[in-house]
């Protein structure tokens, strides 16, 4: 085989590779443009509800057993599924008492819709989380210890790592789930709805508050899966939601704010965007090479992939 | 049904609504008519709630509405059709008529209203897959009014719903209204600045001026009334 044909297996095992990636960061830009979507609200604790994804999904894994029960395969997935219902709760709870107050029908008439108070809130939330995760969990790297992280199944010339595709599936599972709630559900629709009007959907006899809150909370939990089930193919610590919360934004933004179908391609764009630089640049420079395509797409589509063209009336 | 007293709303220092009182009597068509700016959107917006009044009260059927979450007025049989339309642009047609069958009512007699809907507006059949935000200004209100009408509404307030639109489609759009309070006996709420075609459909008419309602009579007693003849009508 030639350089080229080599370069040619180099490129697929990328390419590969890059979707598998993607599509785990897809499902976290979903949770991200959820609550961006609905609420307006740009939530800079989001990385950090992934973070708290990833320790849900660690300790239902061990503390509680769940991998004892179901085994190292299974039960990782498992794991990391459980991790969305346990960080619905608390950003239901974070909704309750501390965002619907600068958030919705709260911020109606605050200087700048409450935006001010929103972004020094959530990066509010962010530092207490951080630190708070240093206090509860310690600063010793964990991950999930599952031998499918290390196992690759190999087909014809490529390597797929077990983990990393099991984690893929089931990112596209929940993110197909979530799209059929929103298409389909009469709650779903009205969040889309709350979304598109607010001061129409109160008209129409829709609870925006509530909208605001099931959307933050089901933001969160989409989000946290997606850290769940990267916490079996990576090794992570409290702060570790700081590394993706700026990829996360950029996939949201590249996708085009507001769309979370926008987001999901967005999120899969950043992880292909990674794998293939890492063909060309050294492992240093790829978040510059997702910031390079970042700044490609902005330039020719300023609302991203699937931003609307034309504003809203 | 619907009983408006000394309501008054303020915005910052600036009074829009200053002691307004208004009723309308269950099957009635009311015109509320005057110029911009008089304070006739905030009226609407102090009924549906997404306004707090400084002082009054706004009573239905025996309720204190101000007492009542913004999002629970819809759920009473009050339909809004905001000025400006509103619509859900990124939600299709259908999907806009359904969120106006968002209240109990509307569900248990979506099949009914939505072929009243139809059959009124015939385009919204044809354009039922179509997203709101791709339609044309006259068609947009009337989604908005197909999609009051979908929440089976006891009361149904409309907001300039001729603004922005050409003389032949605001007509259309009148004579539909007419209908709808005629043959469906809906109650109605109209505000609007074209004050001829208002006060010619309606039973009792208000004026406002400036936040304060400045004359008040039934459809006769307006249409003769030489100050109505001169300010409004043009005659």
């Amino acid at each position: 085989m030639g350089e080229l044909g080599w370069f040619a297996i180099d490129f697929l095992q990328a390419l590969i590779t890059g979707l598998l990636v993607g599509g785990t960061y897809a499902l976290m830009c979903v949770g991200l443009g959820m609550i961006f979507g609905v609420m307006r609200v740009v939530n800079f604790a989001q990385g950090d509800f992934l973070m708290l994804g990833m320790y849900a999904a660690y300790y239902v894994a061990t503390a509680l057993g769940v991998m004892a029960v179901l085994g190292p395969y299974v039960g990782p997935v498992m794991a990391g599924l459980l991790a969305g219902p346990a960080v619905f709760v608390v950003g239901w709870l974070l909704h309750r008492f501390l965002i619907g107050r600068v958030t919705g029908v709260a911020a109606v008439g605050a200087e700048a819709e409450g935006h001010y108070a929103q972004i020094i809130l959530t990066l509010g939330i962010a530092l207490v989380l951080q630190n708070g995760g240093l206090i509860l969990f310690g600063s010793l790297p964990l991950s999930i210890p599952t031998p499918m992280s290390r196992e690759s199944w190999e087909i014809w010339e490529f390597l797929v790592n077990q983990a990393r595709t099991v984690s893929f599936g089931v990112a596209i599972v929940v993110a197909l789930l979530l799209y059929a709630f929103l298409k389909r559900t009469p709650l779903g629709k009205s969040m889309r709805a709350a979304a598109d009007n607010p001061e129409a959907a109160l008209y129409m006899g829709i609870d925006v508050d509530r909208c605001h809150r099931t959307a933050f909370a089901l933001g969160c939990a989409i989000t946290a899966i997606a850290g769940g089930l990267i916490a079996s193919t990576q090794s992570f610590q409290p702060y570790i939601g700081f590394d993706f919360v700026i990829t996360m934004y950029a996939g949201v933004v590249l996708g085009g704010l507001g769309s979370i179908l926008g987001a999901f391609w967005g999120g899969m764009t950043i992880g292909l965007v990674q794998q293939l630089s890492a063909l060309m640049l050294p492992f240093q420079l790829q978040n510059t090479a997702i910031f390079v395509v970042f700044l490609l797409i902005i330039f020719f589509r300023p609302h991203g992939m699937f931003g609307r063209s034309a504003e809203r009336t | 049904m619907l009983r408006i007293e000394s309501l008054e709303v303020a915005y910052g220092g600036l009074r829009a609504l200053d002691g307004v009182s208004i009723e309308v009597a269950q099957g009635q068509f009311v015109a509320v008519v005057g110029p911009n700016g008089a304070g006739k959107t905030t009226l609407f917006r102090a009924i549906s709630g997404t306004v707090s009044p400084a002082g009054g009260r706004i009573s239905y059927d025996g309720h204190d509405l101000l007492a009542l979450p913004a999002a629970r007025r819809a759920h009473m049989g009050i339909a809004h059709v905001p000025e400006g339309r509103q619509m859900f642009p990124s939600m299709t047609v259908f999907e806009n008529l359904e969120m106006g069958a968002y209240t109990d009512a509307g569900r248990a007699r979506w099949r009914e209203t939505l072929e009243l809907v139809f059959q009124l507006f015939p385009v919204l059949q044809e354009r039922k897959g179509q997203l709101a935000g791709t339609l044309s200004g006259g068609e947009q209100q009337m989604l908005a009014i197909g999609r009051g009408l979908a929440s089976a509404p006891r009361l149904l307030m409309l907001d300039e719903p001729s603004m922005g639109l050409a003389p032949a489609v605001a007509d259309t759009i009148f004579e539909r209204i007419q209908q709808i309070h005629r043959e469906h006996g809906i109650t109605v709420l109209l505000v609007e600045q074209r004050v001829a075609e208002a006060l010619e459909s309606c039973d009792l008419g208000y004026v406002l001026e400036t936040g304060h309602v400045v004359m008040q009579g039934t459809h006769d007693a307006l249409i003769a009334d030489e100050r109505v003849k001169k300010a409004y009508l043009g005659l």
